[in-house]
């Protein structure tokens, strides 16, 4: 009783005590209390043996199991699959049962022999009487602390991967979303409009031209938005109609030129990610350029790669050059689907920005 | 009635006609003048001095918060903008006239109305400050006290304060020196807020402001400072 006491006080002190040893000591504790409370309804209770019985039964399979715990967690038996688990927890809890018999009639005889001063008889004939009770007894302690142990670990494990999945679910459905918004660039959908409708009285034939342009980003960008490759070709024409409508909103600030190896059309590459590029070099490039300049795009073939430039003239901001939400949506797009194995950069000198994507040829 | 005189500055030409056109329509008001990046906005109100401008926020090079913090005067402004998700919370919190490309003839009549409101106020001499993501229009009357920090002044006005990216130095010249006084190496007052001056024994001048704000006076520019007075006295 005292022991227990004791035990609830660090427990209360020490509230840091890890989860595992406090089932532990609870555990064995309450198993000890329930054994020293079946010998007091038998009668003839000793309270000094009673106690001696208590402290040394927790002692000793506290420590059975933990060195069990140590052999399981350096075999990584929590990462088992439940089938694998199972065939290497039967023979578990026999080999424990096992221990638990040789250590518990070991103990208790040692303890008869100091009580009866010698005079308890062989070892062996004591273990005849006792054996079978111990061990089916050891198994079916064990076995339930096995299943315990392991249970626990199963099922907080469980919870870690669905936590994981959702997270990771998350994490592509705002890819996506952010993929959308990239697209329908406010400021570029706003200043097109006010240009359309300046375009209308002064230039009817330019302003049906800009209509057509853009109701073709805005499908592009409104539809099919769970697609993440598209050809070469595909691409080429979504930043083609993008240039042409800048064209005729920021017109001569703006030139722009587009060079691809024929033969790399249908190639597959990631979606809007020339596109991106092409968005970037009028917003922080000709955009901020009184002069304006050229947009220069050249897609070419480098051994197992294709290598796409987009350059235009502009101060590339050392401090910040990745900044902006389509820049880092790209490089973050990129890696999730070439695993590393794309490049990107963005280098500025002489006054020109050359950004250059280097993806797998596939 | 004398005609307002406008002056509208986008780097797109379609966005100037655009305002071209809604202004078409207020007889009132005339435009002086078009520019297309900061610098030749500057250049065309410090010589021809409108009453209003119409001004993008988006152009290349310096953008049109830039050109209002480079301005001695202000004129009246209606800021106007596709789509800048910053600025236009930077005119909602500063409470400032703005439009948003396109823009609907209705909307444009409601900026115009404010304008004229706005206008027909006395004028005052002001200056535009943008601290963090708030806008300031201060009139220099409303200024009682101006401190030095590194190359930054702090404005003090009303019961705020905000930094300008301007040295002290900088500052004192472009001050209106009738009003404004040098009190130490540190900071500057507004002479109209003056409560009392004070000469603790042995220490040195001290001048309390009617906000309740007290400065010391350097022992140079105390002479300066009785110099001013005299002459002042002796003028009228």
């Amino acid at each position: 009783m005292l022991f227990c006491l004791l035990i609830v006080n660090t427990l209360k002190k020490k509230t840091t005590l890890p989860l595992y040893w406090k089932c532990q000591l609870i555990g064995w504790s309450v198993a000890s209390f329930y054994w020293g409370y079946i010998g007091f309804l038998g009668g003839r209770f000793n309270y000094f043996i009673g106690s001696f019985q208590f402290i040394s039964d927790v002692a000793l399979y506290i420590l059975i199991t933990h060195l069990y715990r140590n052999f399981a967690l350096r075999r990584h038996w929590q990462q088992l699959n439940p089938g694998d688990l199972l065939k290497r927890l039967v023979p578990a809890a026999v080999v424990l049962g096992l221990v638990y018999l040789l250590t518990t009639a070991t103990k208790i005889y040692l303890f008869n022999q100091w009580l009866a001063s010698g005079n308890a008889g062989p070892f062996i004939n004591f273990f005849k009487v006792n054996w079978l009770l111990m061990f089916t007894a050891g198994v079916r302690l064990m076995s339930i602390w096995l299943l315990a142990y392991h249970l626990y670990h199963y099922g907080k494990r469980e919870v870690g991967l669905v936590r994981e999945n959702s997270r990771l679910a998350l994490i592509a459905k705002d890819a996506q979303l952010s993929n959308l918004s990239s697209q329908l660039n406010p400021h570029f959908l706003f200043n097109s409009l006010n240009n359309i409708k300046a375009l209308v009285i002064e230039d009817p034939k330019s302003a049906r031209r800009a209509i057509d342009l853009l109701s073709d980003l805005l499908r592009t960008s409104l539809y099919n938005n769970d697609l993440l490759l598209c050809t070469i070709k595909d691409e080429l024409a979504l930043v083609t109609d993008y240039l042409e409508l800048e064209k005729l909103r920021l017109e001569e600030r703006l030139q722009f030129s587009i060079t691809c190896a024929h033969d790399l059309g249908t190639t597959l590459i990631l979606r809007y990610s020339i596109q991106v590029l092409a968005e970037n070099a009028i917003k922080h490039g000709i955009g901020k350029q009184k002069q304006g300049g050229l947009v220069n795009l050249k897609i070419t073939p480098e051994a197992d790669f294709i290598k796409m430039v987009v350059e235009n003239p502009g101060k590339l901001d050392m401090a910040a050059p990745l900044e902006g939400l389509g820049l880092k949506n790209l490089t973050e797009r990129l890696s999730l689907q070439y695993k590393g194995k794309a490049k990107f950069e963005i280098v500025g000198s002489d006054g020109i920005v050359s950004a250059s994507l280097l993806i797998p040829n596939a | 009635m004398k005609r307002i005189r406008v002056m509208i500055i986008d780097d797109e030409r379609s966005a100037r006609n655009e305002m071209r056109r809604l202004l078409a329509d207020y007889p009132g008001f005339e435009i002086i003048a078009e520019a297309k990046d900061a610098d030749e906005a500057k250049a065309l109100i410090e010589d021809k001095q409108p009453d209003l401008i119409f001004l993008d926020i988006q152009m290349p090079e310096s953008s049109g918060f830039d050109l209002l913090e480079s301005l001695e005067q202000v004129p009246q402004v209606v800021f106007v903008t596709a789509f800048d998700q910053y600025a236009v919370k930077a005119f909602e919190v500063s409470a400032l006239d703005y439009l948003m490309k396109p823009v609907r003839a209705e909307r444009f009549a409601k900026a115009m109305d404010q304008v004229r409101q706005r206008l027909a106020e006395p004028r005052e001499e002001r200056i535009f400050v943008k601290d963090r993501n708030q806008c300031h229009f201060i009139s220099w009357s409303n200024i009682f006290l101006i401190e030095s920090m590194d190359n930054y002044a702090r404005l003090y006005f009303d019961d705020k304060k905000v930094f300008l990216k301007s040295s002290l130095n900088q500052l004192e010249q472009r001050l209106n020196a009738s009003v404004f006084f040098r009190v130490n190496r540190a900071q500057i007052i507004n002479l109209q807020f003056i409560d009392n001056i004070k000469t603790p024994a042995g220490g040195k001048v001290q001048i309390s402001l009617k906000t309740g704000d007290t400065v010391e006076i350097s022992e140079r520019q105390w002479v300066k400072f009785k110099n001013r007075m005299d002459a002042k006295n002796k003028g009228g």
